[in-house]
């Protein structure tokens, strides 16, 4: 199965679900932003959830089907359509030979995830096919996708996928009237945050504290896959204190020498020097994937307990979702 | 709250605290130091040597070690303990008890070419001359240190060396240079390091070495990693040319 891209558009990467064996070397986890909607990609298309997904920023690429394929996407950067015909996400799509795909402007998010059966070949660096701009490894040539490239999948291994392709054949884009419930698996508010407390929590001042919780922050304009950058109230140490360099992790929010908040997100550097106010949990760091530059979000307080047990729960919930998927086919 | 959980190795004591849902750093005070850098690299061999049922990998930092795991593989394992930090913490414990000072650890020593000054070394006459040493003698102290690497860091393959001569001491550029060349040698306050990656710096660029400091190819891609020692040799243009040229792209 092969498709091309005819417009790239932002900012569109090859990624899975990251590199993390050679963080002691420095190497970034890299990955989808939004690993949730990057399994459940893969998922619906009876892949693994760890294969190789296309990860679009925002809307405006537009690709074209050079032999049938079949893929699926989830995410909230845009909404896929052919001839003005949106797809519906979350579900296997077969799609002929011939078609153009286009990403529309999904005002609920950032992120888009387009999985094919065999995942998206690419060659393997270190464990992981994830892209990597800043160093130029992994994905499509370590770098992001330009109008021209043609991709292929890897060999169709699972047999949920063989049986996808058969039921769903035609000559016409076809789809079944079901997808993978994705919003139940995701708090009803998605602007609101939860986070534990960072190592260095308790330096900063009550007025700080209380701020951080209680007021809201805008993702500026200067955010990317290494972090966003956080606009909103200063937080102030009680005592400043120089820190020496040690890990951080995606979704560890530092506090500049200014008092602004950056919340490091799958690019991020493995080591860091600044405090670390809190660290947001990992089921909520996918919501943090779908957030633009001038969206307000929240934080609020859980202990490192309950971060534990919503992602385990989360995990149960996810295998329950193969399992049912299989049924359907 | 985080639970800060205290233990004690090679007769340092630790703290325990959770970085993310699957990984835990143990803190060991703050301040950069030879000894608990080594008992560091020795608590991080010993992990390595037996590691725990759902252990990913491991980060070195100057006071730190972190421990990154899949918490579904550590909460169906057979540990004591209702969750992950309770489960990792007993194992560390167990292990702690095992290693002391007299635990053999490995350590490596790697020598680095570097063609100081010239083109390759643009700030080394300023540095040498705000530090009243010939560039010779800047190359000399420079080159006869024996630094270690206290971690891994910044970029892939970023070594920060401890152990540079206080002669040498400079400050960082107060312009950054918006592109410094892989392999270039600098130096910013009391620190000395090599640039693995074509990326924009602020630090004293005095040499160049040859050597590759990250290759994405290899099995362990970065030259140097936590614990290693690091010895510079001075070398010519020509050595210099007579090296395999390398790019930084796959």
């Amino acid at each position: 199965m092969q498709i091309k891209i005819l417009k790239p558009g932002i900012l569109s990467t090859i990624q899975d679900l990251g590199r993390m064996d050679f963080l002691s070397q420095a190497v970034p986890t890299s990955g989808a932003m939004d690993t949730l909607s990057a399994r459940i990609a893969n998922k619906a298309v009876g892949n693994p959830d760890d294969f190789a997904v296309i990860e679009f920023t925002y809307a405006a690429a537009e690709l074209e089907t050079l032999t049938d394929v079949l893929v699926a996407y989830a995410g909230d950067g845009a909404i896929l359509s052919i001839n003005g015909n949106n797809l519906p996400s979350e579900r296997p799509l077969f799609i002929p030979k011939g078609n153009t795909i286009k990403l529309k402007n999904n005002p609920d998010g950032a992120r888009t995830y387009l999985s094919i059966v065999g995942g998206w070949a690419a060659k393997t660096v270190m464990g992981s096919k994830s892209t990597y701009l800043t160093a130029g490894f992994g994905g499509h040539y370590g770098r992001s996708l330009i109008a021209g490239d043609v991709l292929s999948n890897d060999p169709i291994t699972s047999q949920l996928s063989k049986t996808m392709i058969k039921k769903l054949k035609s000559d016409t884009p076809k789809f079944l009237n079901w997808s993978i419930p994705k919003t139940l698996l995701l708090s009803s508010n998605r602007k609101v945050i939860r986070v534990f407390p960072g190592r260095e929590f308790s330096k900063f001042n009550g007025l700080s504290i209380t701020n951080f919780f209680s007021s809201t922050f805008k993702i500026a304009v200067n955010s990317n896959r290494m972090g966003f950058h956080l606009e909103g109230n200063l937080m102030l140490q009680r005592k400043k204190e120089e820190l020496l360099s040690t890990a951080v992790a995606p979704g560890t929010i530092q506090v500049t020498g200014s008092g602004n908040l950056i919340l490091l997100m799958a690019d991020c550097q493995t080591t860091g020097g600044y405090p670390r106010i809190a660290q947001v949990a990992a089921v909520d760091l996918t919501l943090c994937a779908q957030l633009k530059p001038g969206d307000s979000l929240q934080f609020e307080d859980i202990s490192t307990e309950d971060a534990e047990i919503l992602y385990l729960e989360r995990e149960k919930e996810l295998n329950k979702l193969t399992t049912a998927i299989s049924s359907r086919f | 709250m985080n639970e800060i959980t205290q233990l004690v190795v090679d007769q340092i004591g630790f703290e325990v605290y959770q970085l993310s849902e699957s990984a835990l750093t143990l803190e060991f005070g703050n301040k950069i130091d030879v000894e608990i850098s080594r008992t560091i690299s020795n608590l991080n061999q010993a992990i390595q040597a037996q590691p725990f049922i759902g252990y990913r990998t491991t980060v070195q930092a100057y006071c730190t070690l972190t421990v990154f795991y899949d918490p579904i593989l550590v909460l169906t394992s057979k540990l004591n303990g209702n969750n992950c930090v309770e489960k990792i913490v007993g194992y560390l414990k167990l292990l702690s008890t095992k290693i002391t000072s007299t635990t053999k650890l490995i350590t490596t020593t790697i020598t680095i070419p570097v063609c100081y000054g010239g083109d390759f070394g643009p700030d080394l006459e300023e540095m040498a001359t705000l530090n009243q040493l010939t560039t010779n003698e800047f190359i000399a102290l420079h080159s006869a240190a024996k630094y270690k690497v206290y971690m891994i860091g910044f970029v892939p393959g970023f070594a920060y060396l401890g152990g540079l001569n206080e002669k040498l001491f400079s400050p960082r550029k107060a312009q950054p240079r918006s592109t410094i060349v892989s392999g270039s040698v600098g130096i910013a306050g009391r620190q000395t390091g090599i640039y693995p990656l074509n990326t924009p710096g602020g630090w004293q660029i005095i040499g160049r070495t040859p050597n590759k400091l990250f290759d994405s190819k290899c099995i362990q891609p970065s030259l140097l990693k936590a614990g290693d020692s690091v010895i510079f040799k001075p070398i010519t243009i020509d050595d210099f040319n007579s090296y395999p040229k390398h790019s930084d792209a796959d």
